[in-house]
């Protein structure tokens, strides 16, 4: 009797065993692509950040085929993001601009940050309003907010200096960011600019990335502290969890459509998915050593991982809540 | 930090040397390099005194000192591997390493993007000198 009842766990465990390993596909880039970031457009492309090469990358999910397009002079792009037109938007850190490239004719229209903002800000990272226009963060200290349609740009100080890192919108068109040195969330009005600064439960917890659910919940990768936070502005409560491990660093996160929070962990090498229904976490372990990945994007169905580590980007098909 | 006057490269001893594809400038120029500093800034820090947990170690007394050497900090396995071969930030392979971080040390968790300026970064390893070399 107790044979049969571990053979049956071994069968079970070795189904979800490879049930999971089936929903990862894995796209092998070119050895120095150094996928930074990746983001998913409607039509399932794929757009990387070649921040060591100074490219935007496109990959043809079906055919795994990357098409490499140049962003210019001393380009390396940190970010890259799907704006509302569908295109592919870029923190370039090299250039000290945001970029743009059209998705069918591959023109790449530049905005570099003001003279006094030069030569560099460290851009990081970068998401739409519901007005259209563009908030990014410089790790250097500061954040921005430029209007495409007009050209305007507009760069102030983060408060306390250097760390802006993640930043995120919520359905509601809120814009917060987070600060890795200085370990603290932040909303910032649309329009005078002003940034409040939220304390984390955890002190010097290393806020690294910062994604809105569907109910304007801020989820925060600490990367210090290995840890999942949860802010949520409607009742001014924080949560925190850590990540399963021993030695957990939470770089990554995106909220999934139906709010379930995947993240990267660097200390197991793995992605992991969180459910905050019951604060239980799934692991996908990488099938190679340091993958290192620095964000993570998609959409319903896919999660996107950008395996800097191993110049490969990651795609986790998962079934998702509702069809 | 490292505020003041300028200063020469040559007159710490380096000539014009070329390590993985990166050339040295004869003079770097270290009120300049305090502007190249900027690319470093994010991340780390020449001020002895600095508190903030960086995502990358000090660069206070950075020239000669063996690679992944400040207890403090926790370093990648790839940095680690060239520490215990014996790899030193000698002004030659900063300088490298600065023109292509992963070149030097694949597997580095640097994410920053290659400085291909050689004299952008003769400046910088001339402002980094300022705090004096390595004291074990």
């Amino acid at each position: 009797m107790r044979h049969t009842l571990l053979a049956i766990v071994t069968l079970i465990l070795l189904a979800a065993s490879s049930a999971r390993a089936a929903d990862t596909r894995y796209y092998q880039l070119q050895k120095g692509d150094y996928p930074h970031d990746v983001a998913v457009a409607p039509d399932g492309t794929a757009w990387f950040s070649g921040q060591r090469l100074g490219i935007a990358g496109k990959v043809d999910p079906a055919t795994g085929n990357v098409t490499r397009i140049p962003l210019g002079k001393n380009s390396a792009p940190h970010g890259v993001i799907i704006g509302p037109d569908g295109a592919p938007w870029f923190t370039d850190g090299g250039q000290n601009a945001i970029v743009r490239v059209d998705p069918k004719t591959s023109t790449v229209k530049v905005w570099p940050l003001p003279p006094e903002r030069s030569p560099f800000v460290n851009l990081n990272t970068a998401v739409f309003d519901p007005k259209g226009r563009v908030w990014f963060t410089g790790q250097n200290g500061v954040y921005g907010r430029l209007d495409p349609a007009s050209g305007d740009m507009k760069v102030w100080d983060a408060p306390r200096g250097r760390g802006a890192y993640g930043i995120t919108a919520t359905p509601e068109g809120e814009i917060w960011f987070v600060s890795l040195a200085n370990s603290y969330l932040a909303n910032i009005d649309p329009e005078s600019g002003a940034a409040t600064v939220y304390e984390p439960p955890t002190k010097a917890q290393g806020a690294r990335r910062v994604w809105s659910d569907s109910t304007g919940r801020l989820w925060i990768s600490e990367w210090n502290a290995g840890q999942v936070g949860m802010y949520d502005p409607a009742t001014k409560t924080w949560k925190e969890w850590k990540l399963p491990g021993e030695r957990p660093q939470a770089y990554a996160v995106w909220v999934d459509p139906d709010d379930k929070v995947w993240l990267s962990d660097w200390g197991a090498n793995s992605i992991v998915r969180f459910d905050p229904a019951t604060e239980k976490f799934d692991s996908f372990a990488s099938d190679k050593a340091n993958a290192e990945v620095r964000q993570m994007l998609g959409r319903k169905g896919e999660a996107w991982a950008a395996e800097s580590g191993t110049d490969r980007l990651r795609l986790i098909r998962y079934a998702p809540a509702t069809q | 930090m490292l505020k003041g006057t300028s200063a020469r490269i040559a007159a710490i001893g380096f000539a014009l040397l070329s390590v993985g594809g990166g050339a040295i400038a004869e003079d770097g120029d270290a009120a300049r390099g305090e502007r190249v500093f900027q690319y470093c800034f994010s991340c780390h820090s020449v001020d002895p005194n600095e508190r903030t947990p960086l995502e990358g170690p000090s660069l206070y007394h950075i020239l000669g000192r063996p690679t992944a050497s400040l207890p403090s900090f926790n370093y990648s396995d790839a940095m680690k591997k060239r520490g215990a071969g014996g790899l030193k930030w000698d002004a030659p392979t900063l300088n490298a390493y600065i023109a292509d971080p992963q070149a030097i040390v694949p597997g580095t968790r640097m994410s920053a993007a290659p400085l291909r300026d050689d004299q952008a970064r003769a400046d910088l390893i001339a402002y980094l000198a300022k705090s004096g070399p390595y004291r074990p």
